[in-house]
C-alpha cells in the first residue's frame, strides 16, 4: 500500500522539499462502516500516507481530523475505526474538528440562507491532505475529494444543508484549500464494492474528482458540483491522467442506465410508502 | 368484547412501532405514553395520545391503564418493570430480560410477588413460518433433529449501515457496556437462543467464540454452539458488522432438513408488505402478531409466552456464554 502510494506520488511530482511543519490529514469517515465496504478511508491507508510523511517531511506535526456529523460522532468513529490506534502507534493528533474554534460563513443559495462553519485549524496549517473514497452518491452523483472536505464543516447537524448540498461543498471547498488529494481506490464503492487496488494522487481536488467520474462512467460536466467548483477557482476539469488509468477505467464497478432507472424508481416508490 | 387499556413506556425505534401498531388495534386504547423526549412526546400527541408523560413513574400512576409496553434502553429494564409490577400493571417487556441474570431474577421475583403477567418482546417467536417450523419439530416431521443453524446479522444498534438507510444518530447508550449490558450476542442472539429453547428445550452445554471488530466495549460478532439436553447440537451466529441484512434458520432431521431465508425479503414481499401497511392490514406482521397475543392472554387471563422465565434462561445461556466464551482476534489486525 505505502508503495503505491509513493509511486502514485512520484507520478505526479508533489514536492516533499518545502519546509512544512503542520499536516492536516483529512479522511472520509462518513458513518461505522467497515473498511472493507468501501465507504470509509481505510485507516492502514491513512497510517501508510502518515508513515511517508513522517519519513519525507523534518519531523511534522500531523493530525487526522474529522468532525461530528447528524449520524457519526467522532468519539466513537475514531475508536470504532481504528483510528485511534494509528495515532498512538504513530504519534499522531487526532482532532474532532466539531470541538475546534470555527469562523461561521453565511451563504445564501437560492433565497435561503445557510451558516457553515470553517475550523480555523485549517488557515494555521501548512498542508492539507484530502484521503477521499470514490462512491456514488445520491443528489450529487460522486463523493469524492470536493465531497470530502465537506465534512470539515463544524457543524454537526450537516442534515440541514442536504438541500444545497452541491453549492454547500463548493463553497466549503472555496474555503478551504486542499493541497494534495490522495484517493483511497483499493475498495471502491460503485455498483457493487470491489477490490480495485488503486491509489489516484492528485494537487487538484477539481481534476481528482473529473478524473473520478470518468472512472465511474459519468461525464465530469454533468456533476453540478464539480462544473460549479471549476467555475469558482476551486480547481481545474481538466486533467492528465498517468499510471495505469485506463486499466482502472475498465475494472470500476460501474452503474449503467438499467440501475439508475431501478434507483429513480426505488426513490419514487420510498416518497409513495415511506 | 372489554378494551385493554394500555400505557407505552419508552418511545424509541420499537416504541413508535407498538404504538402505531396499538393505535391500529380495535380493543385497545392507548391511555398514555411516556418517554423522556418531548419531540417524542409531541408526535404521539399528534396521534391523538392526551397523556404523555415525561417521567414513567407518573404514568404508572394512572390507574386507568391495565398494562403497559415497556421499551426502554436495557439498563432500565429491572427498574421500570418492578416499578410497573409495584403499580399492578401487566407487562410486555421489550427483550432481553434485563442485562444479566441477576437483575433478571429480581424481576421475576417481583412480577410474581405483585402477580402480574410478563411477556417478553420477542417477535421472531411471531413469525407464521418459524410458528410453523416449530409444530413441525414438535410432531416429529423431520425425524430427530442433529443440527439446527441460525444466523442473524445486520448492522445491528448502527443500523444506518444498512444499504439505502438514512443515517440516524446511534443513542449514546449502545456505546455503553454498564448500560447495554453485552452486545451482538444479548441483543441479536437472545432472539435466536429463545427460539431454539422453544424448538428444543433445555441446554446442556455452551461453547461460545466473540469477536470485537469495531473496538467497541461489547462484541460486535459471536458464534455459539448449543448443546440440549434433549435434541440437537444447535449454532447461533450474530453480527452488528454488515450493511446487508440476512436471517436464516435452518434445521436438518433423521427424516427431512430445511432451510428459511427469513430476510433479505424478496422484491415482491416488500412491495406487498408495504402495500399491506398503507392499507392498514397489519396482521401479516410479527411485531403486530406479538401484541394481539399478549392482549389475548390479558383478556383470557393466561399465562403469554415467551414468558419472564423464558428470558431469564435465553440470559443464564448468554452469561454462560460469556463466561466460557474464546476472544476472536480483532479482524482489522489480523488481515495485517
Amino acid at each position: 500500500m505505502k508503495e503505491a502510494i509513493v509511486r502514485s506520488l512520484d507520478l505526479i511530482n508533489f514536492d516533499f522539499k518545502s519546509n512544512l511543519h503542520s499536516i492536516l490529514i483529512k479522511p472520509n469517515m462518513c458513518y461505522y462502516y467497515h473498511p472493507s465496504t468501501g465507504e470509509i478511508t481505510d485507516p492502514q491507508f491513512v497510517s501508510a500516507i502518515v508513515d511517508i510523511l513522517q519519513e519525507r517531511f523534518n519531523d511534522p506535526e500531523i493530525s487526522i481530523v474529522e468532525a461530528d456529523a447528524s449520524a457519526m460522532k467522532c468519539k466513537y468513529a475514531f475508536p470504532m475505526l481504528g483510528y485511534d490506534r494509528i495515532a498512538k502507534e504513530n504519534g499522531i493528533k487526532l482532532i474532532n474538528l466539531s470541538k475546534e474554534e470555527s469562523t461561521k460563513i453565511s451563504i445564501n443559495i437560492k433565497g435561503s440562507k445557510f451558516d457553515i462553519l470553517i475550523p480555523n485549524i485549517f488557515n494555521k496549517s501548512d498542508l492539507i491532505v484530502n484521503v477521499p473514497k470514490i462512491k456514488y452518491m445520491d443528489g450529487v452523483n460522486i463523493s469524492c475529494a470536493l465531497k470530502n472536505m465537506f465534512g470539515c464543516n463544524a457543524n454537526p447537524g450537516k442534515y440541514i444543508y442536504h438541500k444545497a448540498l452541491n453549492d454547500i461543498i463548493v463553497q466549503i471547498n472555496k474555503h478551504i484549500n486542499t493541497d494534495l488529494v490522495i484517493t483511497d481506490g483499493i475498495m471502491v464503492c460503485g455498483k457493487y464494492t470491489k477490490r480495485l487496488n488503486m491509489v489516484m494522487s492528485s494537487k487538484d481536488p477539481v481534476a481528482n474528482d473529473a478524473a473520478a467520474s470518468t472512472l465511474m462512467g459519468l461525464n465530469p460536466r454533468s456533476v453540478k458540483h464539480l462544473a460549479s467548483a471549476s467555475k469558482n477557482g476551486v480547481g481545474s476539469m481538466e486533467f492528465n491522467p498517468v499510471g495505469d488509468f485506463n486499466d482502472f477505467i475498465i475494472k470500476f464497478p460501474k452503474r449503467g442506465a438499467k440501475d439508475n432507472i431501478r434507483k429513480l424508481a426505488a426513490s419514487f416508490y420510498s416518497r409513495i410508502f415511506y | 368484547m372489554r378494551k385493554i387499556n394500555i400505557g407505552i413506556i419508552g418511545l424509541g425505534n420499537q416504541g413508535k412501532i407498538h404504538l402505531n401498531n396499538c393505535l391500529n388495534m380495535k380493543d385497545v386504547n392507548v391511555l398514555g405514553v411516556a418517554d423522556v423526549s418531548r419531540n417524542a412526546l409531541k408526535l404521539a400527541e399528534k396521534k391523538g395520545i392526551r397523556n404523555t408523560y415525561l417521567n414513567y413513574e407518573d404514568l404508572l400512576k394512572n390507574n386507568q391503564i391495565d398494562s403497559v409496553i415497556i421499551s426502554l434502553p436495557n439498563y432500565l429494564h429491572t427498574e421500570a418493570t418492578i416499578k410497573a409490577a409495584e403499580a399492578g400493571k401487566d407487562v410486555l417487556l421489550e427483550k432481553p430480560l434485563a442485562r444479566n441474570v441477576s437483575e433478571g431474577r429480581l424481576i421475576l421475583s417481583s412480577a410474581q410477588k405483585y402477580g402480574i403477567k410478563l411477556m417478553l418482546g420477542y417477535e421472531m417467536r411471531f413469525i407464521k413460518s418459524l410458528m410453523t417450523l416449530h409444530d413441525e419439530i414438535a410432531g416429529g416431521y423431520f425425524g430427530e433433529v442433529q443440527f439446527a443453524d441460525v444466523v442473524n446479522v445486520s448492522g445491528g444498534p448502527l443500523s444506518s449501515r444498512g444499504e439505502g438507510a438514512r443515517p440516524l444518530a446511534v443513542p449514546p447508550w449502545w456505546f455503553d457496556k454498564e448500560k447495554v449490558g453485552g452486545g451482538a450476542l444479548l441483543d441479536l442472539g437472545s432472539h435466536l437462543i429463545n427460539l431454539l429453547n422453544w424448538y428444543f428445550g433445555e441446554v446442556k452445554d455452551v461453547k461460545a467464540f466473540i469477536g470485537f471488530m469495531y473496538n467497541m466495549d461489547v462484541e460486535d460478532v459471536a458464534t455459539c454452539i448449543l448443546k440440549y439436553k434433549n435434541g440437537p447440537l444447535a449454532s447461533i451466529r450474530v453480527g452488528w458488522f454488515s450493511k446487508g441484512f440476512f436471517q436464516s434458520v435452518q434445521v436438518c432431521g433423521t427424516a427431512k432438513n430445511v432451510s428459511l431465508n427469513l430476510a433479505p425479503l424478496s422484491i415482491f414481499r416488500v412491495i406487498s408488505g408495504d402495500i399491506k401497511t398503507k392499507l392498514g392490514w397489519h396482521k401479516n406482521k410479527s411485531i403486530y402478531s406479538e401484541i394481539e397475543y399478549f392482549i389475548d392472554c390479558l383478556r383470557k387471563d393466561v399465562n403469554p409466552s415467551p414468558s419472564g422465565e423464558d428470558g431469564l434462561r435465553d440470559l443464564q445461556v448468554i452469561e454462560l456464554a460469556y463466561k466460557t466464551a474464546s476472544r476472536l482476534d480483532k479482524i482489522q489486525e489480523a488481515s495485517n
